[in-house]
């Protein structure tokens, strides 16, 4: 008898994973605890291992949604009998999925919290983390092959109501995102990496924050010269393509493949804001593969964020409006200079570039919310990790932090915004450095 | 409701369609008798029997002495040895009297027995509040004899159902439980002439609408039609359903409306907690008809106290059409 491969629960409220990539070709064999496949979740992804040891038979394909206890391979003995595969996955996958929408309504339309954050952010019950929705609405969503977290609710407290499906319905689009800007033309290709010359040992990747790029870990690199520094241009920052990002996952996805690329046996891993975010996720599905994480404001952990400075960051197209909200980054004013805006206006000059960041920011921040949560996998990541924030942050509260469990370190700075790496750019240095 | 001619337009008050029943049964059928306190020459406490004693006599027109725990008994016991007893309570809140004959009784015998014997008594209740008559005379209990197997429990609205309900109660083999508001005794409209029953266990659709339902019971019933009737103003379309009967209930019509409007409210006098509304809340959450919600369900029912003297007061604790008017708005408009 062949063992059976099931698909794991690891979130409280998920229906089914996503089988994202095997770790392990077919027919290969596995011994029990190795890597076997990755899965994601509606909220995050992660590494599920082998649960014993034997040859790898009749895989799910990737891109099926698994339904939570239901097989997705099959383990044989050495020298048994490969039949045919002992029975169908429970799952779809993505090509049997109707062309419209997009995305493949998982086997039950099983709530989540991305988006419908947007309609009433303050008032939507984020203590269950359920989507609010009428069981009409539910019906109809359903019907429609529609995910009811795809919604936005415009009912009391943001609950989906059968008008929202039906609006939706009606304009004959599946995802109620926010489109591109005209002007944003998606790009190909891989994201830009850029090393520093020099230094042994665990090498430390940096990912830096929204309308951002790899420029901003200068300061802190000064402490850091002992190893080498890999740093990531997220998707549409610095010298990376503007890919269309539509979530959060596909963000991850990206990043992910560009970390893989890389070929590190291991490395010390760092991000700030979304970066931070991204980087949590990474851990998440790559526990083994990192030494130490550190965490610098990150997003994820909330739903609070301060939307108007993001839009009004990505709307400016003139050091004089660009000024004002780079000043709410920081706590101490002064240090945003003149000259320094200018210089990040000249950065950001390309209109593709801010249209891809404003984009991005609707994407993963509709309504001024952050619209993916990475609480549970602050929870499940055994990576050594420290968060550093400064208690003046006005875009992300620092109070986000206090949600990390009691085996990380907290460094919460006084007098300190946003941006911790340029602002005390020492102290954080010197805290990195003593875990790298 | 459209089941009987339209050409006769002959309207009764809802007492004088129960005496016309009364009257009815008693001339076909002699088995059928009444008894109640001061319902012979005082003709009742409302008017109801009227001068049915002087066509029928004392024999079959019987004033019981003030136990209402010895009248129901007997009453029990007429119908068991063959009689067809149709006891009036002088108000529904001295039921608590005859309750032992009503619950343990009237509604367990045929179990009891095996089904050797039936019980096939008609109780009738005046109910409800308005008239002034305070704590111990304005309630509205249906909901207590409504939970007990055995009975069956019916609450009329109209002049033609107080007959139809009182006529199929009668050919019912088992106990009826007849439910009538005081304030619709003097209510007028079309009463079809001659024989003919209101089926038990039937809802009506008092109104067709689309856009929410509105279940009532008794007086309620008009109050949401005339609610309904102001919300058509606002391009608002409620279904209003009659539920009549309470033991058992109309599920099917309940059902279907909640799925063709996806939002329902339910309207009785009874205190709003453990009621009537409940039932029909829980009704359609446990069905299919749940698929169809679009919005919580909402209940008004009465406060929880006693009915207060002060006139302004009684209005105040049970629902009333602006109550039902804005509740339907709040639904309709997604506000719920």
């Amino acid at each position: 008898m062949p063992t059976e491969v099931i698909m794991p629960k690891v979130d409280m409220d998920m229906a089914t994973g996503k089988i994202m990539s095997w770790h392990v070709a077919e027919g290969d064999r596995v011994a029990k605890g190795d890597p076997l496949f990755d899965i994601e979740t509606d909220k995050a992804a992660m590494e599920v291992e082998s649960p014993g040891d034997g040859i790898l038979h009749h895989t799910a394909p990737e891109g099926m949604q698994i339904p939570i206890g239901t097989p997705c391979a099959w383990l044989y003995a050495d020298g048994e009998d490969v039949g045919p595969q002992p029975a169908p996955f429970a799952g779809q996958s993505e090509a049997d999925a109707k062309p419209e929408p997009a995305q493949a309504p998982s086997a039950e339309a099983e709530p989540e919290l991305e988006l419908v954050t947007a309609a009433e952010a303050v008032e939507t019950d984020t203590a269950t983390d359920k989507v609010r929705a009428t069981p009409r609405a539910r019906a109809l969503a359903a019907e429609a092959g529609l995910r009811i977290a795809d919604l936005i609710g415009t009912g009391p407290r943001g609950r989906v109501q059968a008008l929202d499906v039906e609006t939706i319905l009606k304009q004959g689009e599946a995802r109620p995102a926010p489109t591109a800007p005209a002007s944003f033309k998606a790009e190909t290709g891989d994201l830009a990496v850029t090393r520093s010359k020099g230094g042994t040992g665990t090498p430390v990747v940096m990912i830096h924050g929204f309308a951002n790029d790899a420029t901003s870990w200068a300061a802190v690199e000064a402490h850091l010269k002992h190893r080498p520094i890999i740093r990531i241009d997220l998707p549409g920052h610095g010298k990376s393509p503007k890919l269309r990002i539509d979530s959060f996952a596909d963000l991850v996805r990206e990043v992910r493949r560009t970390f893989d690329g890389l070929g590190l046996e291991t490395a010390h891993l760092v991000g700030h804001s979304l970066g931070g975010a991204i980087s949590l996720a990474l851990a998440d599905t790559r526990a083994k593969r990192l030494s130490s994480l550190t965490l610098i404001a990150p997003a994820g952990l909330g739903p609070d964020i301060n939307g108007a400075a993001l839009s009004g960051i990505c709307r400016a197209t003139r050091a004089e409006s660009l000024g004002p909200w780079l000043r709410s980054l920081v706590a101490e004013e002064d240090l945003i200079t003149d000259s320094y805006v200018r210089l990040a206006m000249a950065g950001r000059a390309d209109p593709n570039l801010r249209a891809a960041q404003t984009r991005l920011a609707d994407v993963l921040f509709p309504d001024g919310v952050q619209a993916f949560d990475l609480r549970a996998a602050l929870d499940r990541i055994d990576t050594p990790t420290r968060i550093i924030w400064g208690k003046q942050d006005a875009i992300l509260p620092w109070k986000h932090a206090l949600r990390a469990p009691g085996t990380m370190a907290l460094h919460l700075f006084d007098g300190i915004g946003h941006m911790p790496q340029i602002e005390c750019s020492d102290a954080v240095g010197r805290i990195i450095a003593s875990s790298v | 409701m459209n089941m009987h001619s339209k050409t006769d337009l002959r309207e009764l008050s809802y007492a004088e369609a129960i005496r016309e029943a009364m009257d009815l049964a008693m001339a076909s059928d002699e088995r059928v008798i009444l008894m109640g306190e001061d319902i012979g020459v005082y003709g009742g406490a409302f008017g109801v029997t009227g001068d049915l004693v002087e066509k029928y006599g004392t024999d079959r027109v019987m004033d019981t002495p003030i136990s209402e725990l010895g009248g129901a008994g007997v009453a029990v016991g007429a119908a068991m040895t063959g009689l067809r007893p149709i006891f009036e309570f002088q108000f529904s809140d001295f039921a608590t009297l005859g309750m032992e004959q009503i619950v343990n009784q009237a509604a367990k015998i045929r179990y009891m027995l095996g089904g050797a014997v039936s019980v096939p008594v008609v109780m009738r209740f005046p109910s409800g509040s308005g008239t002034g008559a305070a704590a111990q005379h304005s309630q509205s209990l249906e909901a207590w004899t409504a939970h007990v197997p055995g009975l069956k429990v019916v609450q009329p609205a109209t002049p033609e159902d107080a007959k139809g309900l009182l006529l199929a109660a009668l050919e019912d083999p088992d106990p009826v439980m007849i439910y009538e508001h005081k304030l619709l005794y003097k209510m007028k409209a079309h009463v079809p002439e001659g024989y003919y029953t209101t089926p038990i266990g039937k809802a009506a659709v008092m109104r067709e609408g689309k856009d929410l339902t509105i279940v009532a019971t008794s007086i309620m019933v008009h109050k949401a039609l005339d609610a309904a009737a102001k919300l058509a103003e606002d391009g608002i379309d409620a279904e209003v359903i009659d539920l009549r009967t309470i033991r058992p209930m109309d599920r099917d019509t309940v059902l279907a409306s909640v799925r063709k409007t996806g939002r329902l409210i339910c309207v009785y006098e009874a205190v709003k907690t453990l009621g009537v509304g409940a039932e029909v809340s829980a009704m359609v959450a446990e069905s299919d008809a749940f698929d169809y919600l679009d919005a919580p369900i909402i209940r008004l029912g009465g406060a929880e106290c006693p009915i207060p003297y002060n006139p302004e007061l009684e209005k105040a604790v049970v629902p009333q059409v602006p109550d039902i008017l804005e509740a339907a708005r709040n639904l309709a408009k997604g506000r719920v």
